[in-house]
């Protein structure tokens, strides 16, 4: 058996960010999101909580969303992370990105990372209304928008009908 | 002069999203410097203790700790100046002094190489406290034994401020044909801004000069109280706004970390960060509310209103906050009649300390209290008397025919629609009431039920009732660059609202430049001009009245450059779209780059008598607004009036207490609207907030004083799916004296929802006959205990 790290002990991960390698050498308990923060400079990625509860930190580890305040660095060895910054096209924004901005689903834009990463990990056929819109956004915290611009968004990204579900 | 479309209320997308959907954007967590070192605070556990010492001395196995600083290191640095010359003097010094208040007052600063070194020392810290009994209440706080916070007060009481108005109170003596007396006490619990972003300071002193990142709203005011605490001159002292992820108010108070880390980044020669953790923000940020109105009205037989009276009663916490954390009470009391013709008030404020977290400025500041007392007791005032709850408030509006409207607290409400989108709300609520029954008739355990509201709301306010010294004006500097680009350097700051996006549109539209040849400079003292910051809903008042007299200025120097280049006469130019034309003349036209050459390089091509150069500042001071209030309260403290009427279609399972809001209707009058996506976006944003605060939001002590809501785990906000479908209704009221007749829209949305909420769910109920509901937040175990049992 190996024996535990302890918090100081210094590992080396290598993993695939945004596409291109990774390899350094980090401290055990360096939070996967300080990694990428501190280390590799992608402070796209915010911290709202740090307990894993407001989802500001969301990115995608092997095409699934993660916390990364409460991810570890080391547990990120030899996987695909994504952040925003690798959703990002070299000019202009991406359809859901462009969708924000189009139905202002975004005001201060401290949250707005977490919600473009959970909806690039979703898969739309499983949220085909309105209330599974909702229940599925409801893992991210926004404190600014009272969450209709992200709605209004996330319909016109995934091309739904936009009065589906509005009243007057 | 000006012949062209007009941006002003067009859908303009925001200059702001790019970065910030792209991750472009700098954040307080993201200024990075090399060298820098990370602070922690030890941070008291005890609600009220005194301080015996710190013993560093652990610390000492971790080698990168630079450094634990306490209160005794920080000699040469002064506690906060105080101003108010009403309430009892609180000296806030950096790092607690001898005593701690609450749980969360920080005692030591521990400087390492990162966050997590300087995490382990503050663990390491061997801290002697000796703890004091707590005071947890207002009646503890207040009772003749009570431990004090301050021992040399007399009591806890930080401000009393009795008000006995003789017309008010004569109208509780003559009750005749019928008039009778409703009262209650309402009560809004403790709840908090909460941005997702907690707050950050980071520091560096550099040949004598101090830059000093911060997620503040008014950087302005934090250099200046910088200079009061630290022996520096002001001009040496630069603050810098990084993108601020939400602020809400809690933002807009000087916080003591904002004195240490500047302090410690001089005293280390290194630069230092430190970023709040959510447990620090919810118990080291300022709280709110916690007021309790007690409150009595007179009310003539036909349901009209003759006098309130009554005292506002706060949960300060531990006082130790500044700007001052009573100044929302009053601000309740100013606004306590709301939008209702009702002659006469006499209503005082009673601020306690208690041993919690010192209370401060959230989104509203005293008026979502205000309207859950007056809108309570016109919903009982309409039961007593058989009245509908809309009749009753249909007596008392006032309209169109009593404006301008001076209040019973002295504000001069100027214009508004308070009529019109109270009908408005009622008819539409009353269809979706309906509508919401239908659907959910084959629930036996869900009843639906739906109220309407209204309020004012007092924006771009002075500051001087909440400071005790700055006032009410802004600043705008405006440079147009030789190749006709405008930067505009202004002295209020955005938290995230889309005050860049406004200030965009206003100076296109002011200048005739294109809205792609604008930006715009805040947040920074160096590069802006003295402001007030961003707050009470005032930034498009103020800034824009600056903003348009320094453009006049501009305008009218490059009409004449315009007219000198073109060979014609100033009178027959028209700007537009980044160009100047001769009216009549198609093709003869100028660009902004030719004008803005002519004034900065070829000087030679400038008519006789105009002077180099294209830029121009000014100030403003928003006209009719009263920095101090009479004997009775009375004063206007405000530029300008915004009204709205909210109604809440809400649905309540009777066996499980839960309440749902179904749907959210808001008739909303902000004068005129610059960006409707923005106004609609922070009133629905406001609502959001507001249903959270109602149904949700609570900050617990135990009552020992110990801090039970230290997580988003334990302090709820709401979420997508919470949070109803909203129908936005617009109305626009110019304000007559405001530039562009617009009025500040940030705060009003959170007003509403507690009373329209509290009035739903009695609606929905009302088979079963409940006690009122006093209080909020509205708990599943607060309603169950109201129905019946079984």
């Amino acid at each position: 058996m190996r024996p535990v790290p302890r918090p100081a002990d210094r590992i080396t991960v290598s993993m695939s960010v945004n596409g291109g390698p990774v390899e350094r050498t980090v401290d055990s308990r360096r939070l996967l999101a300080d990694f990428l923060r501190e280390d590799l400079g992608l402070t796209g990625t915010h911290l709202g909580c740090e307990h894993g509860v407001c989802g500001a930190c969301t990115l995608l580890v092997d095409g699934r969303p993660v916390r990364s305040c409460i991810m570890l660095a080391v547990q990120a060895d030899g996987c695909e992370v994504t952040t925003v910054e690798g959703i990002t096209p070299r000019e202009g924004l991406n359809p859901i990105q462009q969708a924000f901005k189009d139905h202002h689903g975004l005001q201060c834009g401290f949250c707005t990372p977490g919600f473009l990463m959970t909806l690039t990990g979703a898969e739309p056929s499983e949220y085909p209304d309105d209330e599974s819109i909702r229940e599925l956004l409801a893992g991210n915290l926004c404190r600014c928008t009272g969450y209709e611009g992200i709605v209004e968004a996330v319909r016109a990204a995934w091309g739904r009908d936009e009065r589906e579900g509005r009243r007057p | 002069m000006t012949a062209r479309p007009s941006f002003i209320g067009a859908h303009t997308p925001r200059v702001e999203d790019d970065r910030l959907l792209t991750g472009g954007a700098r954040f307080g967590a993201d200024v990075s410097l090399p060298g820098m070192l990370e602070a922690a605070f030890y941070r008291s556990p005890l609600p009220h203790a005194l301080i015996g010492g710190v013993d560093p001395s652990r610390t000492a196995e971790l080698k990168g700790v630079a450094g634990v600083f306490t209160a005794e290191d920080m000699s040469d640095v002064s506690p906060f100046p105080d101003f108010d010359e009403h309430a009892r003097p609180v000296e806030i010094f950096p790092l607690a002094r001898g005593r701690v208040r609450y749980a969360g007052a920080p005692i030591a600063a521990v400087v390492a190489a990162d966050r997590y070194e300087a995490e382990d020392a503050v663990d390491l810290l061997s801290v002697d406290l000796d703890p004091l009994p707590p005071v947890v209440s207002v009646e503890q706080a207040l009772a003749p034994d009570a431990p004090r916070l301050y021992p040399d007060w007399p009591d806890n009481a930080v401000i009393e401020w009795p008000v006995s108005n003789p017309d008010a109170i004569a109208e509780f003596d003559r009750l005749e044909d019928g008039a009778f007396t409703v009262g209650g006490r309402y009560e809004i619990r403790r709840h908090t801004g909460a941005p997702i972003e907690t707050r950050g300071v980071a520091a560096e002193f550099r040949e004598g000069r101090l830059t000093v990142w911060t997620t503040t709203q008014f950087p302005h005011i934090a250099r200046t109280m910088l200079s009061y605490c630290l022996p520096l001159d002001e001009s040496d002292i630069r603050v810098v706004v990084p993108d601020v992820g939400g602020g809400f108010g809690v933002k807009a108070e000087f916080y003591v970390e904002e004195v240490t880390i500047p302090w410690l980044a001089m005293k280390l020669g290194r630069p230092v960060r430190w970023i709040e953790d959510r447990r620090e923000h919810l118990i080291a940020t300022c709280h709110a509310r916690d007021l309790v109105l007690d409150l009595e009205a007179a009310v003539g037989p036909d349901g009209r209103f003759r006098a309130v009276r009554g005292m506002a009663i706060q949960d300060l916490g531990a006082a130790e906050m500044y700007p001052y954390g009573f100044s929302p009470t009053f601000t309740a009391v100013g606004h306590i009649t709301g939008p209702y013709r009702i002659p006469h008030q006499s209503v005082g404020v009673l601020a306690a300390a208690t041993n919690k977290t010192p209370n401060g400025a959230y989104r509203g500041f005293g008026i979502p209290e205000a309207a859950f007392g007056i809108e309570r007791l016109m919903d009982k005032a309409a039961d007593r008397l058989g009245l509908d709850r809309n009749e009753i408030r249909r007596r008392n509006l006032i309209g169109q025919e009593d404006i301008p409207y001076t209040t019973s607290a002295g504000a001069v409400v100027d214009s508004g629609s308070h009529r019109e989108t109270f009908e408005e709300t009622v008819r539409v609520a009353a269809e979706r009431r309906e509508h919401w029954r239908d659907r959910l008739a084959g629930d036996p355990r869900i009843r639906v039920g739906s109220g309407v509201v209204n309020y004012i709301e007092g924006v771009t306010p002075t500051y001087f009732m909440t400071t005790g010294h700055w006032t009410s004006f802004d600043s705008c500097s405006i440079r147009v660059n030789p190749d006709g680009t405008a930067v505009v350097s202004v002295g209020v700051s955005t938290s995230g609202q889309g005050l860049e996006s406004m200030l965009t549109t206003l100076t296109a539209e002011a200048l005739g430049v294109r809205r792609d040849q604008v930006r715009i400079v805040m947040g920074d003292t160096d590069r802006t001009p003295y402001g007030l910051g961003s707050w009470g809903s005032r930034s498009t008042n103020v800034a824009s009245g600056a903003l348009r007299e320094a453009a006049d200025a501009l305008l009218g120097k490059a009409v004449r450059i315009a007219a000198h280049l073109l060979e014609a006469s100033p009178e027959d130019i028209e700007v537009y779209d980044g160009s100047f034309e001769v009216r009549g003349s198609p093709g003869a036209a100028v660009t902004w780059r030719q004008v803005a050459t002519a004034a900065n390089i070829r000087t030679m091509d400038l008519p006789e008598g105009v002077k180099p150069g294209m830029e121009a500042s000014a100030s403003y001071d928003p006209p009719g607004i009263e920095h101090t209030p009479d004997e009775y309260g009375r004063v206007n403290a405000a530029a300008t009036y915004t009204n709205a009427s909210h109604a809440a279609v809400v649905s309540v399972d009777v066996g499980t207490g839960q309440v749902r809001v179904l749907e959210y209707i808001v008739a909303h009058d902000c004068g005129t609207v610059i960006n409707p996506q923005i106004v609609r976006g922070q009133v629905v944003g406001g609502i959001a907030q507001g249903i959270g605060g109602a149904l949700l939001e609570q900050l617990h002590y135990d009552e020992f004083g110990n801090p039970l809501s230290t997580s988003f785990l334990d302090y709820h906000l709401p979420t997508a799916a919470e949070i109803p479908p909203m129908a936005v209704l617009h109305f626009e009221s110019p304000a007559p004296e405001m530039p562009w007749g617009a009025k500040g829209a940030g705060e009003a949305g959170i007003i509403g929802p507690a009373p329209a909420i509290a009035a739903g769910v009695e609606d929905a109920l009302s088979e079963y006959g409940i006690a009122e509901i006093t209080l909020t937040p509205i708990t599943a175990p607060y309603l169950l205990g109201l129905l019946p049992s079984g």
